[in-house]
């Protein structure tokens, strides 16, 4: 195709491939199997590897007995924490903490630890190896809590070592004998002497359940030792990160570790930092073989989770509802490693007090060790839970001062311009819109009939709620693109974002088309390898369309002026002459590349110690709400989601329909943290580690009618006016479906998951004739 | 899994001569969906396994006698089971029970023979089978016997078969102006284990209750018929007070097991609104 | 009797033969002939990523004994259709619709819904939930996925 570099649009309001919904750019290869994942790849002499996992929460090591396993015809090693030190005498690593060892050093801190590996060229030889090696334990007291963490003598890491790597956790201290792995603090104004002159105060205390990603494609990595490098081609969201660590365990150089990283099947935020990849990159190493190891489900459970949390809420309100002053605790309950779970207590944390104008605010947030599994990100990184409970606290003071749910919105909310808890003022925050798009589609202010259509028996209630959450992005952060203009006139962008589902892939394309004025036909994107893609801090927190669509615009305009210096160089117009020609005239055939480069960093200040006050806490804000219509029937309490009305401000959309897949998922992934989903332990033992008997929504779980919608709005510092769309739609979930609930049958539920049997338990308390066990 | 033996015998007589009755490593298997599931979590390591799937093919067909009863082969898949024409006509709750047993892919391959010999109490068709009064053929060497589903079940994951014993066949029994109803309650989304299941049958010429069964499964070790609830229904005519009045008795009578999907406590409200509304579904179906 | 035998079969319509184990699935069978269309993900036969339909019949392959399928006609996600640029009218609504997102579940939906519509050409939303109850898509696709099952059954017909 002979493109013609098109106008410089990126000062329009109108654009030509921004904005369209084209089908995803891997289309055909997804729906003909042949899309390529990790899950997919086979080597030469590969070895698969085994986890050999600690049954017991925690406890000392006195023994791993792997000499049968090592006996077993086809078994080509075993490997305890010992050999791994052969070649890695520190064997730690982590984003926040150099907290988790690579297999287990003479300490157990949660059951599924790994603290053996089998490698064998039949994965089923592995498999049985593993049954044969068994461990010699010596119990500790365990703690599984998180408030009872906090004062807990059973401590899970003796000593805390800050990794130091990310700028925004460089505060993280060194610290001994707690299990409080970080605690983060706001103070604004005076929320002490504010209750104290206030008509009202409310504390409420709410609890969340631990639950987890279950991307489809379960965790798996593959490292192949080649003579000059450490190839490692890995399921995972941060193959920058990656490379790093591994080469800090390694005491390499960058440069001899290469990752790669195709299509993810599922994400989530699970797939972030580092996971498998040191185990199996060390692996390879010391057997000199490729190895792969792929996790089942039932090990996925003991990978990496989302937060349990306990969450006290208190507020000082005026008799006609305005909130004056509110203080927040929040406790989270990181399991028996830190993963990323210290930015989730600091990020989130400051969010706190949810989107509302107060003027006394006081945030105490605890990132807290336990022996269960580790928990880190999960789709809106600590948010839902927060919005949880903040919201539905405000419907709890709205019910007890007989305000409307929407009334007391109107009243609080942060508007434009107005500052937020740290002292951030809010730009760009539609908060407001989203609001009152919510309450139109919901028709919130005409009369709503609590009878159920269907409702012949008459034991059904109808209720409604809505609730609106808002998420700082992760600041500051690094992306860096490459845009690579061929002879040709077709595009490619390197770039290390991951496409695990979002359609970064597609969006990238559209960005790139339209800061040069081409087809997006004509661009193409080059998979993460941190051999040819540049740095790129992690595909997280649904920050890559605004930072990595920041650098991939800025490389696009980069190879445009050079493609116009160019032209100019061998006296031809740029936006006349098709871009073969352009070449053809400066090297007399097909020959030769233009490389832009563009490099984006957003600004930010970091948090006063203490205050937790910053004018800059983030590049941009997603806002998200749900208005949920329920069914409750009054005999036993089980409830029927009927419709979910979701309204989101992601900016100006890159891909509409994407854009919308985008927030019916995270709503309906919602969904499944609210009602269904929950693991369930036995001293710390999972007792639920299958989808048999852990339940993800399934088609049949789908509400009749689910209607979403991004609000009409343009963040003026995003790529072409775009911001964030991953998480925005999980927000408002759990507390409108909860206020719903109460709507209908008058039981406010605390908890989550919301069960029939709990509303079933307030409805027989509320009768005075609570059920009895 | 560790490699094992497959043998694939063509009768079904030469299946139970391979069945060696001192040794628990060997098993036969029709759909081998069940199994796959216990060797896969290395519950169940086999040494040798026996496939019936190439035996007589009458084993995997329903046939209707002249009096309406059913004989339903073992092999018979459960996919298959609900498209013979004779099984919507004579037993439509079978059917309906079917839309929502697992999936269509397991459908497709696990047989009835297997769904009743694993013996899991949350399995649907056992309440249902038994609410129609229906009754299994099996094959040993020493012979046949016959017996009620109801007596199939001796506990948890538990069979009256013996080890050598294989389940051939199930037959259904006709009964004229009979009507039944399954109710599968699930707790944790559209598609779980049932939390509770609550088959009834009954006989009834428009007013009056006769020969009425009713069956609780899933919240029970194994399925049970409840005598006090088909007491307060044989020869009562149905109006709102009978059935609060079932519910009452079924849940006086039940001992229900509570666990992730729900307490006893709870599980037992659920049966006491629920039994009522089982036999409407019938009334109705 | 042994543990392992030489089995022959029908794959995409090409005859094949494969050294197998009793103790292997057919995913690996099919991975072992380079097909990863099909997918172990919850080893239970709940999630659908590993659908096979083996003699016109839809399986999971993560259940399903490689040496069962001897003699068996066995067609994946992998077979050319004969549709515009090889899809069928499924892939293509799939496309069309944006019925998926991360992909890894996409082949068992398309398997899936080729033999709803085979079995039932005019499916009813309530029949098309019953249908796909057993395949799950953690993006969570399904509202799509609803449209995609809709919008092939109008494309067969015309």
């Amino acid at each position: 195709m002979a493109t013609t570099l098109g106008k410089n649009n990126s000062g329009a309001s109108s654009f030509e491939s921004v904005g369209r919904s084209i089908p995803r750019v891997e289309a055909r290869a997804k729906v003909t199997g042949k899309a390529e994942y990790v899950h997919n790849l086979r080597l030469p002499g590969m070895l698969y590897g085994k986890v050999y996992r600690s049954t017991v929460a925690h406890a000392r090591i006195k023994g791993v007995d792997v000499s049968a396993a090592r006996m077993l015809p086809g078994v080509h090693a075993v490997y305890t924490a010992a050999d791994i030190m052969k070649l890695v005498p520190d064997p730690h690593y982590g984003p926040a903490f150099h907290d988790q060892p690579v297999l287990a050093i003479d300490k157990v801190r949660h059951v599924g630890e790994p603290v053996a590996l089998v490698l064998a060229a039949d994965p089923h030889v592995a498999e049985a190896a593993v049954q044969m090696i068994s461990a010699d334990y010596e119990e500790l007291p365990a703690v599984f809590d998180e408030i009872e963490a906090m004062t807990s003598k059973a401590v899970v890491h003796e000593v805390l070592k800050p990794a130091g790597t990310f700028p925004d956790l460089k505060h993280l201290k060194g610290k001994r004998d707690t299990n409080i792995a970080l605690d983060f603090h706001l103070r604004r104004g005076d929320a002490q002497k504010a209750f104290a002159a206030a008509d009202h105060v409310f504390e409420h205390t709410f609890r969340t359940q631990q639950v987890l990603h279950v991307p489809l494609e379960p965790f798996v990595t593959v490292a192949d030792p080649t003579p000059n490098q450490l190839v490692i081609h890995t399921a995972s969201q941060s193959p920058s990160f990656v490379r790093i660590e591994i080469a800090r365990l390694l005491g390499w150089p960058e440069n001899r570790v290469r990752v790669k990283v195709p299509y993810l099947g599922g994400g989530f935020g699970a797939k972030l930092y580092i996971k498998l990849e040191a185990l199996v990159a060390i692996a390879a190493l010391l057997a000199g073989r490729p190895v792969k190891i792929s996790l089942t489900m039932e090990e996925q459970f003991y990978q990496i989770t989302k937060h349990a949390a306990t969450l006290r809420i208190k507020s000082g309100v005026s008799r006609d509802g305005k909130i004056l002053a509110r203080e927040c605790e929040v406790w989270w309950n990181g399991g028996a490693y830190a993963d990323i779970g210290p930015r989730v207590t600091q990020k989130s944390g400051f969010t706190a007090p949810g989107p509302y104008d107060i003027d006394h605010v006081s945030i105490d947030s605890y990132a807290l060790y336990t022996n269960l599994p580790a928990a880190g990100a999960l789709r809106g990184f600590g948010i839902p839970q927060l919005v949880w409970a903040y919201e539905s606290h405000t419907d709890m003071i709205a019910k007890a001062l007989n305000i409307d749910p929407l009334a007391i919105r109107r009243k609080n909310i942060l508007r434009e311009g107005r500052p937020q808890a740290t002292g951030t003022l809010m730009r760009d925050a539609g908060i407001e819109q989203v609001l009152e798009r919510l309450a139109r589609r919901m028709q919130w202010e005409k009369a709503f009939d609590h009878e159920g259509s269907d409702n012949d028996k008459g034991t059904i209630r109808r209720g409604r709620g809505i609730a609106i959450g808002f998420k700082a992005s992760i600041s500051p952060t690094t992306s860096v693109a490459i845009v690579n203009v061929s002879a040709d006139g077709s595009v490619m962008v390197n770039c290390s974002t991951v496409d695990m589902g979002q359609g970064s892939d597609t969006a990238m394309a559209q960005i790139v088309a339209e800061a040069l004025g081409i087809p997006v036909e004509a661009v193409t994107l080059v998979h993460p390898d941190t051999d040819v893609t540049p740095y790129d801090m992690a595909t997280l927190g649904s920050r890559s369309t605004y930072h990595m669509g920041h650098a991939a615009k800025l490389a696009a305009e980069d190879a445009r002026d050079k493609l116009v210096a160019l032209a100019q160089e061998v006296g031809l117009s740029a936006e006349t002459t098709p871009i073969p020609d352009i070449f053809r005239k400066k090297y007399g055939m097909q020959a030769g590349n233009i490389v832009g480069v563009g490099s984006f960093i957003p600004p930010y200040t970091p948090p006063e110690p203490g205050t937790g006050q910053t004018p800059d806490a983030t590049p941009f804000w997603m806002i998200g709400a749900t208005g949920a219509e329920v069914e409750v029937d009054t005999e036993t309490g089980e409830f029927k989601v009927t419709r979910l009305v979701n309204i989101v401000d992601v900016g100006r959309p890159v891909n509409p329909a994407i854009v919308e897949t985008q927030i019916s998922g995270a709503t309906l992934m919602q969904l499944g943290f609210t009602l269904s989903e929950r693991m369930e332990f036995d001293a710390g033992q999972v007792t639920n580690a299958s989808l048999a008997d852990y339940k993800i929504p399934g088609i049949r779980d789908v509400p009749a009618v689910m209607e979403n919608e991004a609000v009409d709005m343009v963040q003026k510092s995003g790529p072409f006016g775009a911001k964030g769309v991953g998480e925005s739609g999980t927000f408002g979930v759990s507390p409108a479906i909860a206020s719903a609930i109460d709507d209908a049958v008058g039981v406010r539920l605390t908890s989550l998951p919301l069960t029939a049997e709990a509303v079933y338990r307030g409805l027989r308390a509320n009768a005075g004739r609570p059920l009895e066990d | 899994m560790n490699p094992f033996e497959l043998a694939e015998p063509r009768t079904l007589k030469s299946a139970v001569k391979l069945l060696d009755a001192g040794d628990e490593s060997v098993r036969v298997f029709g759909g081998c969906t069940a199994l796959m599931l216990m060797m896969k979590t290395g519950v169940f390591q086999p040494t040798r396994l026996i496939s019936l799937r190439g035996i007589e093919s009458r084993y995997s067909k329903v046939t209707s006698a002249g009096d309406g009863s059913l004989r339903i082969g073992a092999l018979t898949t459960l996919g298959a089971l609900g498209r013979f024409t004779a099984v919507k006509k004579r037993a439509p709750v079978i059917v309906d029970t079917l839309r929502t047993l697992s999936n269509v892919r397991v459908r497709n391959v696990a047989t009835l023979g297997g769904h009743l010999a694993h013996a899991d109490p949350h399995m649907d068709l056992p309440p249902v089978l038994i609410a129609l009064d229906a009754q299994v053929v099996t094959a040993a060497t020493a012979g046949s016997r016959t017996l009620a589903v109801a007596d199939l079940f001796t506990g948890y994951y538990e069979t009256a078969l013996a080890r050598n014993e294989l389940i051939s066949e199930v037959v259904v029994p006709a009964r004229a102006g009979r009507r039944a109803a399954y109710v599968k309650l699930t707790t944790r989304g559209a598609d779980d284990w049932p939390t509770l299941g609550i088959a009834v049958s009954f006989v009834t010429d428009g007013k009056v209750l006769t020969d009425a069964r009713f069956v609780v499964s899933a919240a029970t070790e194994k399925p049970l018929r409840l005598a006090s609830v088909e007491a307060v229904l044989n020869g009562a005519t149905v109006d709102d007070a009978l059935l609060a009045r079932a519910g009452e008795a079924a849940a006086a009578e039940a001992e229900l097991v509570g666990d992730a999907r729900g307490s006893a406590a709870y599980k037992t409200e659920l049966l006491r609104v629920h039994a009522g509304r089982a036999l409407r579904k019938a009334l109705a179906a | 009797m042994t543990t392992h035998r030489t089995i022959a079969f029908t794959l995409n319509g090409s005859p094949v033969t494969a050294h197998v184990g009793n103790h292997q699935n057919l995913v690996e069978l099919l991975q072992g002939q380079g097909l990863f269309g099909a997918r172990e993900s919850c080893a239970q036969g709940l999630c659908g990523c590993c659908t096979v339909v083996v003699d016109g019949q839809a399986v999971s392959g993560c259940l399903t004994m490689a040496t069962l399928v001897d003699g068996a006609d066995v067609r994946t996600i992998e077979e050319p259709q004969d549709g515009e640029g090889g899809l069928d009218a499924v892939q293509q609504a799939f496309i069309e619709t944006g019925a998926f997102q991360c992909g890894f579940c996409t082949p068992g939906f398309i398997l899936m819904t080729r033999q709803l519509l085979d079995a039932n050409p005019h499916p009813s939303d309530d029949e098309i939930r019953h249908y796909l109850a057993g395949n799950l898509c953690r993006c969570a696709a399904y509202p799509e996925i609803i449209k995609a099952v809709r919008l092939a059954a109008k494309k067969r017909k015309g």
